[in-house]
């Protein structure tokens, strides 16, 4: 039993991993908390279904659509709305990017009403030894890991990415250095929607989409970064790996309404024991 | 209060009119409801009002009630129930209507009974069907339709004639599934069976993985899920991810609905749900009301719908045998009456409470829900026992 929840707790931490990543470089960039990451993911996931619904594309497929559509939605919310409060106080941008959350939800009720709907791909498992290897569940760790893996490389090595990570750690030492920062704010709101439009669009091989599903994901990306340390990238990994085993196991041998209740007091005794997250903080 | 003005002038015009037109007993009988026409609620209130409609045509069709026309005096509590305890107390003190029905949903009925008790009003409650509000020493309001207890009645009793032995039952942890759940255990293990898993999980869960891997590990021959929509979809697609293989698995509210199909396909082949009213059931007349309603409204009627209906055929009928409207006496009849509408049997015990009234449980066979049990009223034999995922 251990071992099954192990590995189901492995294959959902990578989902949660990725997803928290963009959280976590658009709090690392501009120290914007996206209260809108959830319902980005759920916009994510309604390309997918509508991809696949109407043209019959391959879910996997669409998973780089999804991506590229998201990258755009992202890319004008930063342009239009969300520039104007990176230098407000916390608080302004929580209200904003509430309201977009809320905004996004509403509008999705609106066009895609709250009916279910659900991408029926590949169900079923792959059974080794006694462990059952769900297979959508293992299409979309194998789909998570790659991206987080690019996303890592991306950020690492290119000119990009090194300037995504100078902006963070200095805005103003990456001016004076010849970035252009509203040009990275940008790109780094489109990449953070991208990843949890991946999530989205990885999900939704796996539960029932709707309207409401993203509210969630918000909370449980905010536990991750918190978990591995506010603006460090590979905090978002442990982060990631450390929730979805923590939740698994915690209802495994509780109950599934206590696994929960085990999330978030982990959230506290991190916060009160480490307050810079398990890995800590931001990198300089 | 800006609405004072407006309502004392229409209070001193309804005085007026009253006063000039004779009180005689041609005038129609006012039935009172407040209904969930907006808000949460407003897709299954607006299938009980359109149930109260056509009651409302059928029984003047037939030359009214006690002589005199019926019409229906409807207001929108937007699903609050505080809403609607304002509006019956409207109806009962301003409007002045001659009898009440029941608004939608148990949260509803349970806050708007407090007013019809408070006036002795009866209430016909189509649509409550949490068991506590007829419990309360209420001595005005009557069942109509089954309580959640029942919903998994039949899975067991099929499970217990098969001679299966150990069951599972697992709940959304709300009013409506823990009701359902905890009438399964007491049943199954009336019937000798063992439950050898409980487990409730939150509203809104979505992972199942770790509660359907400890009840993979109990083996239960049979798995009772007491959920919604929702859960029913994600706890079946995990069942196959986990190859969980009960020999029975059912579900309670969700698992009736065409968009369960829809959206598992051929995953819910072999899956048992309840439901309190199909439109292919064989009572008399049923097929006919479907198709009447359907050329009324233009949509199908789901079974709020029917309950609706006949919940106003149930006062109607009873107000006849009292030859009455007064409370008492149609509370009399109320308790005495046994009778079969489209919706099924109506009977009520001391308290109101429905003790006649039969969930139907179907399986769903080839993208078709085929109807089980109970006996007499089934139309195909349940696919026993469920194939192993892997066998299908």
């Amino acid at each position: 039993m251990l071992g099954q929840v192990i590995i189901s707790g492995i294959l959902s931490g990578a989902l949660y991993a990725m997803v928290a990543l963009g959280l976590g470089l658009i709090f690392g960039v501009m120290r914007v908390i996206n209260i809108a990451h959830g319902p980005l993911l759920m916009l994510g996931a309604y390309t997918t279904y509508f991809l696949y619904a109407h043209f019959g594309i391959n879910p996997l497929l669409t998973v780089p659509i999804a991506m590229a559509v998201l990258f755009v939605v992202g890319v004008l919310l930063q342009r239009g709305l969300v520039f104007r409060v990176v230098d407000a106080p916390e608080l302004s941008s929580l209200l904003l990017t509430f309201g977009i959350s809320i905004m996004l939800v509403n509008l999705a009720q609106l066009a895609f009403t709250s009916d279910l709907r659900a991408v029926e791909y590949i169900t079923g498992s792959w059974l080794v030894g006694g462990l059952a290897l769900s297979k959508p569940r293992m299409i979309a760790f194998v789909f998570a890991a790659a991206v987080t893996a690019l996303s890592f490389l991306v950020l690492k090595f290119t000119r990009l990415g090194k300037a995504i990570r100078a902006t963070s750690q200095s805005r103003e030492v990456a001016m004076v250095c010849g970035v252009d920062v509203g040009r990275i704010h940008m790109l780094t709101f489109g990449f953070a929607s991208a990843l949890a439009a991946a999530g989205g669009a990885l999900l939704a091989v796996i539960v029932a989409i709707q309207p409401e599903m993203g509210g969630v994901w918000t909370f449980k990306s905010f536990l991750v970064i918190v978990l591995g340390g506010a603006g460090n990238y590979p905090g978002a990994l442990v982060g990631g790996l450390l929730l979805g085993l923590v939740e698994q196991v915690a209802s495994l041998f509780l109950t599934t309404q206590l696994s929960e209740v085990v999330a978030y007091v982990l959230l506290v005794l991190v916060l009160l024991v480490r307050p810079s997250g398990l890995l800590g903080g931001r990198q300089t | 209060m800006t609405s004072k003005a407006p309502t004392a002038l229409a209070v001193a015009l309804a005085l007026a009119v009253g006063g000039v037109m004779p009180a005689t007993a041609q005038g129609p009988i006012r039935i009172g409801a407040s209904l969930s026409l907006t808000g949460t609620y407003a897709k299954l209130g607006k299938n009980q009002h359109e149930g109260y409609q056509l009651c409302e045509k059928e029984v003047n069709g037939k030359g009214g009630l006690l002589g005199r026309k019926v019409q229906f005096v409807v207001y929108d509590d937007q699903s609050l129930p505080a809403t609607a305890v304002r509006l019956y107390e409207k109806l009962i003190t301003e409007d002045k209507v001659d009898a009440i029905m029941g608004p939608y949903s148990s949260p509803v009925t349970e806050a708007a009974v407090n007013v019809t008790e408070k006036y002795k009003k009866v209430m016909v409650a189509p649509l409550a069907a949490t068991t506590s509000i007829f419990k309360k020493g209420r001595k005005y309001i009557f069942m109509v339709i089954s309580p959640a207890e029942v919903y998994l009645e039949g899975l067991v009793d099929m499970a217990a004639k098969r001679g299966l032995k150990t069951v599972a039952v697992v709940n959304e942890d709300t009013l409506f599934s823990k009701a359902a759940a905890s009438g399964a255990v007491e049943l199954a293990k009336k019937k000798g069976m063992q439950v050898v898993f409980t487990e409730a999980y939150p509203k809104g869960n979505t992972d199942f993985s770790a509660l359907l891997t400890k009840v993979k590990a109990a083996n239960p021959d049979v798995i009772a899920a007491a959920t919604y929509f929702d859960d029913a979809v994600a706890l079946t697609r995990q069942m196959k991810e986990l190859n969980v293989n009960p020999k029975m698995y059912g579900v309670t509210v969700g698992g009736d609905l065409p968009e369960f199909y829809d959206t598992l396909k051929q995953n819910a082949e072999y899956i048992y749900g309840a439901t309190q009213w199909e439109h292919t059931l064989p009572y008399a007349g049923n097929q006919e009301w479907f198709e009447s309603y359907k050329k009324e409204f233009a949509h199908d009627p789901s079974y709020h719908s029917a309950a609706g209906y006949a919940g106003c055929l149930v006062y109607a009928e009873a107000a006849k045998r009292a030859n009455s409207l007064d409370a008492d006496k149609v509370r009399e009849q109320l308790l005495k009456l046994e009778m079969r509408t489209i919706f099924g049997d109506y009977k009520v015990d001391a308290d109101g409470f429905q003790v006649a009234h039969k969930m139907v449980t179907f399986q769903w066979q080839k993208e078709k829900k085929v109807t089980v049990w109970p006996d007499d009223l089934s139309k195909g034999k349940p696919l026993f026992p469920t194939p192993a995922w892997t066998g299908r």
